[in-house]
């Protein structure tokens, strides 16, 4: 079937098949920040932004997007030009296999729109479906923490 | 995703053309509002997807004092809008921000949860407790409490009909939700949602559900019996609590057992009137 949509802020135009997951369609247009983890909404690993909030790739099937806003993490920031959110993760050894990184990432980015000053509460809830078996989730609390510090500082973009 | 036979999928443009699809097929198509249960459903008799979430079923209203929540409105539309955060003393946004992680609750949908009706589900037991009214659209319109339902063959209804909408009735009082998992956002072990009306100094009315017993919340007549009249406190709260632990029907599954239930049941119960008393005085 035809399929329109828009990712990471490029309009697409086209065939999918009815039952292909959203994870499967990402990947295969080159969006390799989107994970398969477990494959049933538990991990966060596929985690992507649909009209700006966060949802799991692998629990859709791609024609749910239609006429709809999909980012990933490749529309955030790239390699050259990484986001600050991304820089922070960095800054504050928040990465390590980098499995769940896009996901955790796509999950504070959420969060960070909606408030510039979160507690650490407020990132532990946000980033609570995404599990990571590397760093555990201090850095990536403190990473989150220090974006929103860099947002209020009009750091952003 | 386990769902994955799938061969066509439709944007239905109203509940009528939704329903004449699920005719056409015969059984083998089924509707998609959230997806969270459906796509993870292992269920190879599925081809063809009827996806709602463009029949304008998605809103929370004021109505008549309560509340109308159509049915594909997501958990964060829910806990997100003007109307809800005040209802029945501020429990639709305490119970459903600790239902699922943040981007599953921007996925499951009102209707979703009521017609999954998972028995370890939250979202069950506060409808039970709140008396919650379903509307649907099958060969006729129809309209039941949840709570009368859940105790008849509810799927087979679902299978050939549209939940449209979910009616909370006003309450003069205020409810609290109570539920103990493993992790914050896990599914239930056990939880709890009671509600008290107070008139001056003696409980008015007053609701108590359990659910996750294991099974699928439930009211406990006798537990809002020994409520009515009474003067609210802490003396009471434990007396309601040493009755539910003698009296609640519960049973083991893989995550807890039956005496653990028994006992937690009575604590949450307790916890929850004396959040709900404390709602009420504010």
């Amino acid at each position: 079937m035809k399929l329109s949509f828009e990712l990471n802020g490029i309009e697409h135009y086209l065939d999918v098949e009815p039952g292909e997951p959203l994870l499967s369609l990402l990947r295969r247009l080159g969006m390799k920040s989107v994970k398969e983890g477990c494959g049933t909404g538990d991990c966060g690993a596929c985690t992507v932004l649909l009209d700006g909030r966060a949802v799991r790739s692998c629990l859709m099937v791609a024609p749910q997007v239609q006429g709809k806003r999909v980012m990933t993490l490749d529309g955030l920031g790239t390699v050259n030009d990484p986001h600050p959110l991304q820089e922070a993760f960095l800054e504050c050894g928040a990465v390590q296999c980098g499995f769940c990184t896009p996901g955790m990432i796509l999950v504070a980015y959420e969060l960070l729109t909606r408030t510039s000053d979160p507690t650490p509460d407020d990132v532990r809830n946000a980033i609570a479906g995404n599990l990571c078996r590397c760093t555990g989730y201090v850095k990536i609390v403190d990473a989150v923490l220090r974006a929103a510090e860099w947002k209020r500082e009009g750091r952003w973009r | 995703m386990r769902l994955t036979g799938i061969r066509r999928f439709h944007f239905a443009r109203d509940a009528e053309e939704a329903l004449s699809l699920l005719a056409a097929y015969d059984g083998g198509a089924a509707l998609l509002a959230g997806g969270v249960d459906l796509l993870r459903s292992p269920r190879g008799d599925i081809e063809g997807v009827i996806d709602i979430t463009r029949i304008g079923l998605s809103y929370v209203r004021e109505s008549r004092g309560g509340l109308a929540i159509g049915a594909t409105t997501t958990l964060t539309e829910i806990l997100a809008s003007a109307a809800a955060p005040a209802y029945a003393g501020g429990l639709l946004a305490s119970a459903l921000s600790q239902v699922a992680a943040p981007p599953l609750r921007n996925m499951a949908t009102l209707g979703g949860a009521l017609v999954s009706a998972h028995p370890w589900a939250d979202i069950p037991t506060v409808l039970v407790a709140l008396g919650a009214e379903v509307r649907w659209q099958g060969e006729k319109v129809g309209k039941a409490p949840v709570e009368e339902l859940y105790g008849t063959a509810f799927r087979g209804l679902f299978r050939r009909a549209v939940a449209l909408e979910v009616v909370l009735p006003p309450w003069e009082g205020a409810f609290a939700h109570e539920k103990i998992s493993r992790t914050r956002y896990d599914i239930a072990l056990l939880n709890a949602c009671c509600g008290l009306g107070l008139d001056g100094e003696e409980i008015r009315w007053a609701r108590v559900a359990v659910g996750a017993r294991p099974n699928r919340g439930e009211r406990l007549p006798w537990a809002e019996e020994a409520l009515i009249g009474r003067k609210p406190g802490g003396e009471l709260w434990n007396e309601v609590q040493r009755l539910v632990e003698s009296r609640v029907e519960v049973g083991d599954d893989r995550r807890a057992g039956a005496a653990w239930r028994r006992r937690t049941a009575g604590v949450l119960v307790r916890r929850a009137l004396a959040r709900a008393a404390q709602r009420g005085e504010t």
